[in-house]
């Protein structure tokens, strides 16, 4: 299928002005447990979604039926939904033709692995946890979004992702590590599950510590997860009109240390580069945060139109299956620090914790950022500066911005840390950030140790 | 686990204890047991668009075995699933999405495959029947899996509803959010949010081993919610449940039932004190929770650690284990002799209700906890044979594109006795707290920590000033052993939410609890950041 055609195709029968979204997904994911894929899935699927204005009315509709028939029914039932709905003055209609960027985000041997190599990139990793039994997954897919609309939109683009997550695990210990790239070849799965078998040999035995405040230190698996939490509210222009974000009334002044710079940039070839979001508008890279300071939040044209004050969609419309409406940074990027390692970020710390990577994490409340939630698969002490006895997993309730503000450092290393979490059809997304080393990270009660 | 965005999500939630809602939500649960199986076929339109479904699910059963599978399946799932929503009196979202496809499930040498396809033809089921089988013996294991056996069944279910959802005009469906959402303003009310769906899901289950299983399941709810802004000081309330709303497997008449539009004054009235209110203090006090929030807790905290594949730790590297072990099955003491829990897949209404599962296990009412007691683990084919016990009953896939995962389908907490000023009468001092905002706990779901919308003090027996911002905190098993109090049946409500989030890739159950309000002594609450 040509997504691009496809979505040509659906404006054709939908008999007003309308925009059309393709989104095209072949993908393979082993998943395994105790060192043995038990949940290989393959999907093959194509979902079309057509989106009918006539008098500022708009009505939607989605299909995965995209043959002619599946076409004219999909038009029928989005013309519909258009006549029954309420019209919307604030509607800011479909958007403009616009030139989007080149980036980079595909890769042709990434495109072409096959089942057997995604099976046997999974069993490389498997086999190279050795004695620790390994838990986790090996995915590659290729996805195309497309995007035309009557009023000139036509844009596509495909890309490649993948990814090798693994927990290696027994008993008593376990430890994580994973790599995300739209590269496969950048991934190495042995070198992945070693790291996991690593940091689990160093996770028996755990010891407790009272609840408290304590200086931490979070690799880039646990900084990245809480910035993507508190970002969902905080960074996004809905969040700022609905007054849940932290950034509201905030706008132009201090909020973190003047070390912490965040953009979104959905253009740097280190992430999962896009090239427009689901209206086909221009991905523009947005400076959230810079030098501390608060600077703004990712828009898309409703949210830009709604807010009435000069706001410009940065290239931030969501998708349609999305849970949400917002237009939220699918592509965190956190400027790195000076430290040279993560021992060089103990070394700061002094005395505290140190945190391999987040479960679950919960917002408590969103306006002032803060968010709970618990430490797994490598939580240890650090005494002295250096990385000691492990811990039993951690229960924390943080303010995100209090814990940006009492900064240490960052590493000068960054690294992709995939949010995507596979609902729905693929898009792939993730986090750039380094390590990070805080003054106050508030433990709030303890959990299991470590371990199956 | 939900998924990331609900996890990271404002938190809205769910009320109906003490409401006018309540007993709305108990004529759902309280209605007559439909005739769950019927053994006549639907007429062939049923299946207008893919005429011969039943053939192309039985050839790629037969090109799998074929291919050298020693076990295989097929599904074909037609969905069809809509929304409308309305924010500050605008259209927000509205979807309207169809997704038909096959799933072809396969075990080659002992090792598992899966391959799903949009195509319903000839090529798309032979193809993914190969791709399942190619998968499997290039991702083989050390061991052989085995499945508990079953008796295969061929048959047809209809879940019940008098008006069909999506008979209901669309136009309706705007009306009545825009009605909710006129009722919703307020001078502090910067939010006013309204939505309901529908679904239609349609599978067709075909077994190397026999099995011929065809289900037309039909589910929708509705919700509201707002949010007040005073002074810096944010506040959400919403009814009857999460943002999501409360879904039954039922027709329109639940969405009637519901009765948005007549509960707005009273969510704007708390949401406009909630940004007046004291915050909940930090102290170890006895807690009376509403319904709505110990569905939560039951959901989290016996729910999942009770999925016998998260026990057998194939789920560890997502949504994580359990701190159960196959061996606590009718031993573990759990929580205190008021404590019985049950996974009922034939509640009248229930969103987790089925004639059989995804796998063609036929559906039970299964004890889970009784009287403090671990007797039940939810459990797949696979995993009652690796634990010699049933033979499954609980494998739900998220559409014809995953692969069945052990889910819950609906799990109560059974009543006790009394209502809830009864509970609130025995409490010198403590904390009410009402309908669930935010949830986190560990990956063994032992550690939890949730927060609720609403609390009130409870002071010599009576429900006090209210409280914003509470929370509680807990272990699971203490938690439970803490528990002295159920309300009665009168009190029970039963609540259907969509966002459970499970495997890699993810997918989302649609699951409900029924719950009555209960209390708990010496428990943590307002913890501070």
């Amino acid at each position: 299928v040509n997504a691009l055609d496809l979505a040509h195709a659906a404006l054709e029968v939908a008999g007003s002005e309308a925009d059309a979204v393709v989104q095209v997904e072949r993908s393979g994911l082993a998943r395994f447990a105790r060192s043995e894929v038990h949940q290989p899935t393959l999907i093959e699927n194509v979902v079309l979604t057509l989106r009918v204005v006539h008098d500022e009315r708009f009505g939607a509709a989605t299909t995965n039926k995209v043959d002619e028939a599946g076409r004219a029914e999909l038009a029928r039932r989005a013309r519909a939904a258009a006549e029954s709905a309420p019209p919307d003055e604030m509607f800011p209609g479909l958007a403009p033709p616009a030139e989007v960027p080149d980036v980079e985000g595909y890769d042709e041997e990434t495109a072409q692995l096959s089942p057997d190599d995604q099976a046997r990139l999974a069993a490389a990793a498997i086999d190279a946890a050795a004695d620790v039994s390994a838990y986790g997954l090996f995915t590659s897919a290729v996805t195309e979004l497309a995007v035309a609309s009557t009023t000139g939109v036509s844009a596509s683009q495909r890309m490649t992702d993948a990814t090798v997550l693994v927990v290696a695990a027994d008993e008593e210990r376990s430890g994580y590590a994973e790599r995300t790239s739209w590269r496969a070849s950048d991934l190495h799965p042995a070198a992945v599950a070693e790291a996991a078998v690593e940091t689990a040999k160093r996770t028996a035995a755990t010891t407790e510590i009272e609840p408290g405040e304590y200086a931490a230190v979070l690799e880039p698996y646990a900084f990245g997860e809480l910035l993507g939490s508190f970002a969902h509210d905080s960074f996004g222009a809905l969040g700022l009109l609905e007054e849940r974000s932290y950034l509201t009334g905030r706008l132009g002044e201090q909020i973190f240390d003047e070390r912490i710079s965040i953009a979104d940039d959905s253009l740097d070839r280190r992430g999962l580069p896009k090239a427009f979001d689901f209206e086909g508008t221009p991905k523009q890279r947005v400076q959230l945060v810079e030098e501390g300071v608060a600077r703004g939040v990712v828009w898309d044209r409703e949210t830009a139109v709604r807010a009435g004050n000069g706001a410009r969609s940065t290239g931030h419309s969501p998708p349609f299956d999305a849970f949400t409406s917002d237009p939220v940074p699918y592509a965190l990027s956190v400027a790195p620090g000076d430290a040279g390692s993560v021992a060089e970020l103990a070394d700061l710390v002094g005395d505290g914790i140190y945190i391999t990577r987040l479960h679950y994490l919960g917002v408590v409340h969103p306006r002032e950022g803060v968010i709970t939630g618990m430490t797994r698969d490598g939580t240890f002490r650090i005494r002295g500066g250096k990385i000691a006895e492990p811990l039993v997993n951690l229960r924390f309730t943080v303010s995100v911005p209090q814990l940006l503000r009492r900064l240490y450092g960052l590493t000068q290393d960054v690294e992709l840390v995939s949010s995507q979490e596979f609902y729905g059809a693929r898009y792939p997304k993730g986090v750039l950030c380094p390590a990070l080393a805080c003054g106050q990270f508030t433990i709030t009660g303890l959990g299991s140790r470590p371990g199956i | 686990v939900y998924p990331e965005s609900f996890a990271a999500g404002s938190g809205f939630a769910r009320p109906c204890q003490l409401r006018l809602g309540r007993q709305d939500i108990r004529a759902e649960s309280s209605c007559e047991r439909s005739e769950r199986i019927s053994r006549g076929r639907f007429p062939r339109q049923e299946l207008e668009s893919c005429l011969g479904v039943r053939d192309l699910c039985a050839a790629a059963v037969d090109a799998a075995t074929g291919a050298g599978a020693e076990y295989a399946d097929a599904r074909v799932v037609l969905k069809r699933s809509q929304l409308v929503a309305t924010k500050n009196g605008r259209v927000e979202r509205m979807t309207d999405a169809e997704s038909e496809g096959i799933g072809v499930r396969v075990l080659v040498g002992g090792a598992w495959g899966f391959a799903a396809d949009r195509r319903l033809s000839a090529g798309g089921a032979r193809d993914a029947a190969l791709r399942a089988c190619t998968f499997a013996r290039a991702a083989a294991g050390r061991h052989s899996r085995a499945l508990a056996p079953i008796e295969p069944r061929v048959a047809t279910h209809r879940s019940s509803f008098e008006r069909n959802p999506f008979d209901i005009p669309l136009a309706d469906k705007f009306d009545l959010c825009l009605r909710a959402d006129e009722a919703l303003q307020a001078p502090d009310v910067i939010v006013r949010h309204a939505m309901v769906r529908a679904q239609r899901e349609h599978k067709l289950l075909l077994s190397s081993e026999g099995t011929d299983v065809e289900q037309v399941l039909v589910e929708c709810g509705a919700g509201i919610d707002c949010a007040a802004s005073r002074d810096g000081i944010f506040q959400m309330r919403s009814y009857p449940t999460l943002e999501g709303g409360s879904s039954s497997q039922a027709g329109w008449e639940h969405v009637e039932a519901l009765g948005i539009v007549g509960e707005a004054p009273r969510v704007v009235d708390e949401a406009t004190a909630l940004v007046r209110a004291d915050v909940c203090p930090s102290t170890v006090t006895t807690i009376v929770l509403d319904a709505d929030q110990m569905a939560s807790q039951v959901h989290e905290s016996v729910g999942h650690p009770t999925e016998l594949d998260r026990v057998y730790g194939t789920e560890a590297s997502y949504a994580g284990t359990s701190f159960l072990e196959p061996d606590d099955l009718g031993s573990l003491r759990y929580g205190s002799e008021l404590m019985n829990i049950t996974s009922d897949p034939t509640t009248p209404g229930g969103l987790g209700s089925l004639a059989f599962d995804d796998e063609g296990v036929a559906a039970e009412r299964t004890p889970i906890v009784e009287r403090g007691v671990l007797t039940g683990f939810l459990s797949s084919r696979e995993t009652a044979a690796q634990i010699g016990s049933g033979n499954g009953g609980s494998m739900r896939a998220d559409g014809w594109d995953r692969m069945p995962l052990v889910r819950m389908t609906n799990l109560h907490l059974e009543p006790g006795e009394g209502t809830l000023d009864d509970l609130v009468a025995d409490v010198d001092e403590g904390v009410y707290m009402e309908t669930n905002r935010s949830w986190s706990i560990d990956d063994k779901r032992l550690n939890f920590q949730f927060g609720t919308q609403l609390a009130r003090e409870i002071k010599n027996g009576k429900l006090g000033r209210m409280l914003r911002d509470a929370t509680y905190t807990g272990i699971t098993p203490i938690f439970w052993a803490s528990l002295d109090a159920v309300a009665g049946r009168e009190a029970w409500c039963l609540f259907g939410w969509t966002n459970c989030g499970k495997g890699q890739p993810g997918q989302s159950a649609h699951v409900s609890h029924g719950a009555a309000p209960a209390r708990f002594r010496n428990v943590q609450v307002g913890v501070k950041a």
